[in-house]
């Protein structure tokens, strides 16, 4: 999947102040903790291992991983959320379950060997069911965060992530990786306020090598937080990291399942964009990290397709019949996610953190986060807005 | 940081010379537990630890999700800087008392009984589909990194380490046994996931004989040792890219496997051909081995343990 960030050595520093012309300044952070606090590094504070468990999360995890009849829970059983085809999927039904798994089977190979996701074809499904038992690694249990990091912290952080990966033009995939890293850093490994950003950047350093074939020199990071911390700190907090995740840099993004399930359901571009849009947009939601990458990925295409409306085909109905049946997971869960992605989604542009809504807003990715509608994505949903 | 504190190991023993380092025998200081543990020293430039390393660590730990049975487990890795330039990154493996060679040493003659052998096979085959489906190749199989725990379970050791250390091994002057090498990497051809079968057949031999098959000094003299027993391959099969010439050889035709390795009954015999083939493009893979004949036949309980085999 790794392929080359960048087709040619550009001077980062050029590429860094385009980027500053057209966004807030991406120092914000280096300069909110000032240098005088790196010098008095709060170590004393130990963050807290949260042993408190959302009753929610804990039965999410506990879904059945069993492949063969386990991914064949589709939401029409659970009814309702799309009614527009639902014919269709009793004629599916009528097929009966085993119709129903070759042909998903089919669909998930063709698109697997599509996106790059196997080398070959016959072990695309083993490849598949090896996903889907990995995303349970890759969530958590509760979305709580150690003392003293908060969701705030956490957004800024992410949303200068989101900024320094997109101007060293580095692989959507390596993003993904990076936040996951950060996130597990964050509960894992004893890191200070001060030494937040550093471990930002180490783990998108460690997601590039991971993912990139083109590396960011290590000064180059340094002077992206401003120089404030030096090559061999960042280098100390490297094998930090390594050492706190025990090398285990591996990750199954969202976007993998969001790719896939879109080529499988037939999506149009704009569907695919914005649904990227606002998968991205979980990345800055703290709440987000308690749900599996799946669910993530079919909560952004439902919500996706309801912002853009577009016409229905009967084709198109046939394969999203198909592709809704992978998803896994209650239904309670697809409209939490896709509720915290409307609500994310309608204040985006008014935010302080809006790298991705500006990266979205772009031609290249059909505008979609200045879509109308978005601003009203929530009485799509007919809800109230979440509590939070 | 005391990194002292955060490496809960208390050395027990050197385990064994390597051919990348010294292996220490360990205990957890927390579980009371026995591992194994092997440290690479890595240069690290101001680009910090190499992409290498991080991504063949990262891969040994994905592999470790699958729990697979007949694979040593990795348990933790740690990264502790020596000196600006060098980091020492320790892997910590369970520890398995004994080895296959050891293992062939201690069985009362005349040998394992065949039964024994098949079963053993099968896992060593398991093992090695499994890390070969996974696009990761040994290089380097021989009995003493072929683990068999009390219970006869056989775990395969330091796949994969060959490519974490390969990088730095100009540093220090290895010897490594060629008894167990192919044709292709004698010859310096280039070479996949076959280079393991060719060595598992090696072993599969060297079971029944309980001492090596080919014993070469020299490279030449290993591939001399081995077309004595598969004779000198046409020169269609001849790699094209090697130096080294057909003609140093002398005109030598196969002669019957049963003559090195009598104890084995015919479809054994026929394996062990289809595992010592000379182009690695024609020889039997793992996968293929495993719905051979030979290890097909009698439906043993051990078919328990391997249906959980490769992902």
């Amino acid at each position: 999947m790794a392929k080359t960030g960048f087709c040619e050595a550009k001077p980062l520093l050029d590429l860094h102040k385009k980027a500053e012309e057209r966004r807030p300044p991406l120092r914000t952070w280096a300069n909110a903790c000032g240098p005088k606090d790196r010098r008095h590094p709060q170590e004393g504070a130990e963050p807290r291992r949260s042993q408190k468990v959302e009753p929610e999360c804990r039965w999410e995890r506990r879904l059945p991983v069993s492949i063969k009849d386990g991914i064949i829970t589709g939401y029409y059983e659970n009814v309702g959320l799309l009614n527009e085809c639902s014919d269709k999927a009793m004629l599916l039904y009528h097929h009966g379950f085993q119709g129903l798994h070759s042909l998903l089977r089919h669909e998930v190979e063709k698109a697997m060997e599509k996106l790059d996701l196997t080398w070959d074809r016959a072990c695309a499904w083993d490849m598949f069911e090896h996903m889907i038992r990995n995303q349970y690694r890759n969530t958590f249990l509760s979305a709580e965060l150690p003392r003293p990091f908060t969701d705030a912290t956490r957004t800024v952080l992410v949303d200068w992530l989101i900024q320094v990966h997109e101007m060293l033009h580095f692989q959507d995939e390596t993003l993904y990786l990076a936040i996951n890293l950060m996130n597990r850093g964050l509960r894992q490994i004893k890191v200070s306020t001060a030494n937040l950003q550093l471990l930002g950047v180490v783990c998108l350093f460690l997601a590039a090598k991971k993912e990139e074939c083109l590396l960011p020199e290590v000064s180059e990071l340094c002077y992206l937080m401003d120089n404030g911390y030096t090559k061999r700190q960042l280098l100390r907090m490297e094998r930090k990291v390594l050492s706190g995740l025990q090398f285990d840099l591996s990750h199954c993004p969202p976007l993998h399942f969001l790719l896939l399930t879109a080529s499988i359901a037939r999506c149009s571009a704009k569907v695919v964009w914005m649904a990227r849009y606002l998968l991205e947009l979980s990345l800055l939601e703290g709440q987000c990290v308690v749900y599996l990458p799946m669910q993530l990925a079919g909560a952004v295409l439902c919500l996706a397709r309801r912002v853009l409306q577009e016409p229905p085909t009967p084709d198109g109905d046939t394969a999203w019949c198909i592709a809704s049946s992978i998803h896994i997971g209650s239904e309670t869960a697809l409209l939490r996610i896709m509720h915290i992605l409307a609500g994310a989604a309608a204040k985006a542009h008014c935010r302080e953190n809006r790298a991705t809504f500006v990266k979205y807003s772009s031609a290249l990715t059909m505008h979609v986060s200045s879509h109308p509608v978005l601003q009203n994505a929530l009485c799509l949903l007919a809800l109230p807005p979440l509590h939070t | 940081m005391a990194q002292g504190a955060s490496f809960p190991y208390e050395q027990v023993a050197e385990i064994g010379g390597g051919a990348y380092g010294t292996v220490y025998k360990a205990r957890d200081v927390e579980s009371g537990k026995f591992v194994a543990l092997k440290s690479v020293r890595v240069q690290t430039d101001q680009d910090g630890l190499p992409i290498s390393t991080v991504r063949e660590v990262a891969l040994l730990k994905r592999l470790e999700q699958f729990d697979h049975p007949n694979v040593v487990r990795l348990m933790d890795v740690c990264a502790i800087q020596r000196t600006d330039q060098e980091t020492k990154v320790t892997l910590v493996f369970e520890h398995v008392d004994q080895d296959l060679k050891t293992y062939l040493e201690k069985a009362p003659v005349p040998g394992l009984p065949p039964d024994r052998i098949k079963d053993l096979m099968r896992q060593l085959l398991c093992g090695l589909g499994f890390l070969h489906s996974n696009r990761v190749m040994h290089r380097d199989l021989k009995p003493e990194n072929i683990l068999v725990t009390s219970q006869g379970q056989v775990k395969l050791a330091d796949f994969g380490l060959a490519r974490i250390y390969s990088c730095h091994m100009a540093l220090t002057p290895v010897v490594v046994t060629l008894w167990y090498r192919p044709p292709e990497v004698l010859l310096r051809s280039s070479y996949a996931t076959p280079v393991d079968i060719w060595s598992t057949g090696c072993i599969f031999a060297e079971m029944f004989r309980r001492k090596p098959l080919f014993c070469g000094e020299s490279e030449a003299d290993q591939l001399g040792k081995i077309f004595e027993v598969i004779g000198l391959p046409s020169e269609e099969e001849w790699p094209k890219d090697v130096t080294i010439s057909r003609k140093h050889f002398p005109p030598l035709f196969p002669r019957p496997i049963t003559d090195f390795v009598p104890e084995m009954d015919e479809q054994g015999a026929e394996l062990m051909l289809e595992m010592l083939t000379f182009d690695p493009l024609k020889r039997i893979s793992a996968l293929n081995a495993l719905e051979h004949e030979y290890l097909k036949e009698e439906e043993t309980p051990d078919t328990e343990r391997e249906s959980v085999a490769v992902p």
